[in-house]
């Protein structure tokens, strides 16, 4: 008996050493370099149309590239757009273009991504610089800050595709039925909150996205800006999170959870789970981007329907008004690799141009980033999100400092974990300013 | 392997000789191609990600740009918290994970074996668990433990444990704990199977000299089942250990990681360093450091298993 078991485990012993080798290093075989291959066309194909690979996410309506593609072919009948469909997660999709790209793949020619990430794409030759292939005049179509976002030392690696920013969603029924007006301050929007949480016409005064994620730093960002901190000094040349103001800022981020006016589940929220709340009716109101007008609005989903108003975010007393709003959105970059530049630049002229924004917007209620369609009253009056999108005051994330996603993460990690109360704000401030000051200076992983 | 182990043949040294040699190098022949494929797909990127670790790492237009740096990845990422607190977390999270499997895999398998009906039916439903995706039952667990709706809740509050919504998912310890319940749940089958084969493969003439000899329950466990179970178990202890060591897709979907670094293992934080940070070089030392450590504890095991199995043979 036992002479068959040893024998058994013998073979198993040597199997285990390979399974071992190729299942522990499948992280690391993925770095080496295997890309998919790309399109290489001859030059006698040139005459025939020619087909350029855009690798998209689903953004909130899987329609939007198709209906995008079938316009933008139609305008260029030379051009064939084939869609590769990209993860939703954002982090996913970046490494898959990371892979492919810094191996040289040629293919996607165009992809859609993060507005967070010119920096390190443009540090890491991972985009190719707009800038230097499109006019001046190309670049005055977009609404004001966005083409700033999309550059990285004074280069330009994106286009503005669509934008995104944080806004104040409310209960517009309860706020009349307290005869309350709608919070231009965080102080007023505490005791609004709790007065309408007393009355027990609402569970939860304020939900928002306090999880380990990206989220988080976005809402930071706009409560740290309205309190007068920042994450750098203007040049990047300093890190200056671990400030009195941003002290006050994280204080304020955890009292909404002491005092319940915020769930104490608050610091696992991301944004579905915020939105979750808030269309149950179980809160009053709602930090999120602007797919939550559509989506409280929907009835499969919502129990607020048509009690629901948009503002922009709320500040600290004695600020300018009114809150800041952390950009979000999507822009359009090009591989450097692509062996179809030409059409690549086509296709992003018309996709950032009138007819393609105005889609955007109209069929889509995506913000536009072409200012002109954004100022168009007929964009406008399609829903109070567009309307109110002028009236926000922006702040975009310090995505300038190519070594972004670690400082991000020095800021989520740390702030989360003084949200939970497991350490005070103040060490979690000086945490993350340790942390990002030992990425920025590359003496962090 | 087998043609290696017939001396008792009767051919004269130099004419046996030829034939091992013969069939040596026909070994070779054959494996050849299996070879090549695994030094293709295995050998290589371990030896790539080695190279990438020793230097420091560029991405330019033309792709990765080398510049050796010796060890520096090596003393940057054991020098960083980051890393102490995964790799710590990574231990606890193997010992602890796999001990609970291995005592409940234990107790599933030994009433699997006592079982007379049903065998196939029980077998069936503990692998579900198993064999579900760990992305999907992550997120099934990540809906229990929802701090607001989450079923848990309703059960805990409902027995009257507490009296007020417990956050899972939010504070360190607790996540901790809920991410280990999540795999034990998920593992425990798994190990309960492996057990449950090597028990079958015990010889019931044992069991019944035993109680002839009027030995208990207990002592026959003690004294019976677990010596010649053994082997077996130090599989599933190799296989567990192995598979734990790795964790990744279980925290990554139900906490990303946290609350702050609470969740973070080996493979979170070099997919984060290489994937998301692009630092390919650290990312790279931080992989190869983890697959030494993993080896060295596979040899361990090796090593303690041959001896154990040595010594239950002598005994027996």
């Amino acid at each position: 008996m036992e002479t068959l078991n040893c024998k058994g485990a013998i073979e198993l012993r040597t199997r285990h050493v390979m399974l071992l080798a190729s299942g522990s290093l499948l992280l690391t075989a993925t770095v080496s370099g295997f890309s998919p291959g790309g399109l290489v066309r001859s030059p006698a194909a040139l005459k025939k149309p020619v087909t350029i690979v855009w690798y998209a996410s689903p953004i909130t309506d899987t329609g939007v590239r198709k209906t995008m593609i079938q316009a933008f072919e139609r305008a260029h009948p030379k051009i064939r757009v084939h869609l590769n469909t990209a993860p939703t997660n954002t982090d996913t999709m970046r490494s898959t273009l990371t892979t492919a790209i810094s191996g040289g793949a040629t293919s996607p020619d165009i992809f859609m991504g993060d507005v967070i990430w010119p920096a390190q794409f443009g540090h890491n030759d991972l985009a190719l610089p707009l800038s230097k292939y499109l006019p001046k005049s190309f670049w005055t179509r977009f609404a004001p800050g966005l083409v700033k976002g999309a550059s990285y030392q004074g280069t330009v690696y994106g286009a503005p595709f669509f934008m995104d920013a944080g806004f104040l969603y409310y209960r517009k029924d309860l706020l009349t039925k307290a005869h309350l007006p709608v919070p231009k301050t965080w102080p007023q929007l505490v005791k609004e909150a709790k007065l309408l949480q007393k009355r027990k016409l609402v569970k939860f005064g304020y939900v928002w996205q306090g999880a380990d994620y990206e989220g988080l730093t976005c809402d930071w960002m706009e409560v740290m800006t309205d309190a007068g901190g920042s994450v750098f000094n203007k040049n990047y040349s300093k890190v200056t999170i671990d400030s009195p103001q941003s002290v006050r800022a994280l204080k304020f981020l955890r009292s909404l959870i002491t005092s319940h006016i915020s769930p104490a589940a608050e610091t696992t929220f991301e944004e579905p789970q915020a939105m979750n709340v808030f269309d149950a009716g179980n809160a009053a109101f709602l930090r999120n981007w602007d797919y939550a007008w559509s989506n409280s609005n929907d009835p499969k989903d919502s129990k607020v329907v048509g009690k629901v108003g948009v503002a922009p975010l709320p500040t600290f007393p004695g600020q300018k008004r009114p809150g800041y709003s952390c950009i979000g959105g999507w822009d359009v970059y090009v591989n450097p690799h692509s062996k179809h530049l030409a059409q690549d630049l086509t296709f992003i002229k018309w996709i950032t141009g009138r007819q393609a924004q105005t889609i955007l917007a109209t069929k889509f209620s995506e913000i536009p980033t072409n200012y002109a369609v954004q100022k168009d009253p007929a964009v406008q009056k399609l829903n109070p999100v567009l309307k109110t999108v002028h009236n926000v005051r922006l702040i975009s994330r310090p995505s300038g400092s190519p070594v972004y996603p670690a400082v991000s993460q020095a800021i989520y990690s740390n702030l989360n974990a003084a949200l939970a109360g497991t350490v005070s704000p103040a060490q979690a401030l000086k945490a993350a300013e340790r942390q990002i000051h030992a990425a920025v200076s590359k003496k962090g992983l | 392997m087998q043609a290696l182990n017939l001396p008792t043949r009767t051919v004269s040294p130099r004419g046996h000789r030829s034939l091992r040699e013969r069939l040596a190098r026909q070994g070779w022949i054959f494996s050849a191609p299996a070879f090549f494929i695994i030094a293709g797909i295995t050998i290589f990127p371990i030896l790539f990600s080695i190279f990438m670790s020793l230097n420091n790492i560029s991405l330019t237009y033309s792709g990765f740009k080398f510049q050796w740096t010796g060890m520096s990845n090596y003393s940057l990422v054991w020098s960083n918290s980051l890393f102490q607190y995964a790799l710590g977390f990574t231990i606890i999270y193997t010992l602890i994970t796999v001990t609970v499997e291995l005592i409940l895999g234990m107790g599933v398998a030994l009433v699997l074996h006592k079982l007379a009906y049903g065998r196939g039916f029980l077998l069936a439903i503990l692998l579900l668990p198993w064999a579900l995706i760990t992305a999907i039952s992550a997120e099934m667990w990540s809906f229990i433990y929802n701090g607001v709706y989450g079923v848990l809740n309703a059960v805990v509050m409902g027995l009257g444990l507490v009296n007020h919504l417990v956050i899972w998912l939010g504070t360190p310890v607790l996540a901790i704990a809920s991410t280990m319940v999540a795999d034990i749940w998920k593992t425990t089958p798994f190990v309960a199977i492996i057990l449950f084969a090597g028990l079958q493969m015990i010889s019931s003439e044992i069991f019944e000299a035993a109680s002839i000899d009027g030995a208990g329950a207990w002592q026959t466990f003690w004294r019976i089942t677990l010596p010649l179970l053994k082997p077996t178990l130090l599989v599933a202890l190799l296989f567990r250990t192995l598979q734990a060591f790795g964790v990744f897709d279980l925290p990554f979907v139900l906490t990303g990681g946290g609350p702050g670094h609470a969740t973070e293992s080996l493979a979170i934080l070099s997919y984060q360093v290489l994937f998301e940070d692009l630092s390919f070089g650290p990312g790279a030392a931080i992989a190869t450091s983890t697959t030494l450590i993993v080896m060295a504890v596979a040899f361990v095991f090796l090593r303690v298993f041959r001896v154990q199995v040595g010594d239950s043979e002598s005994s027996a």
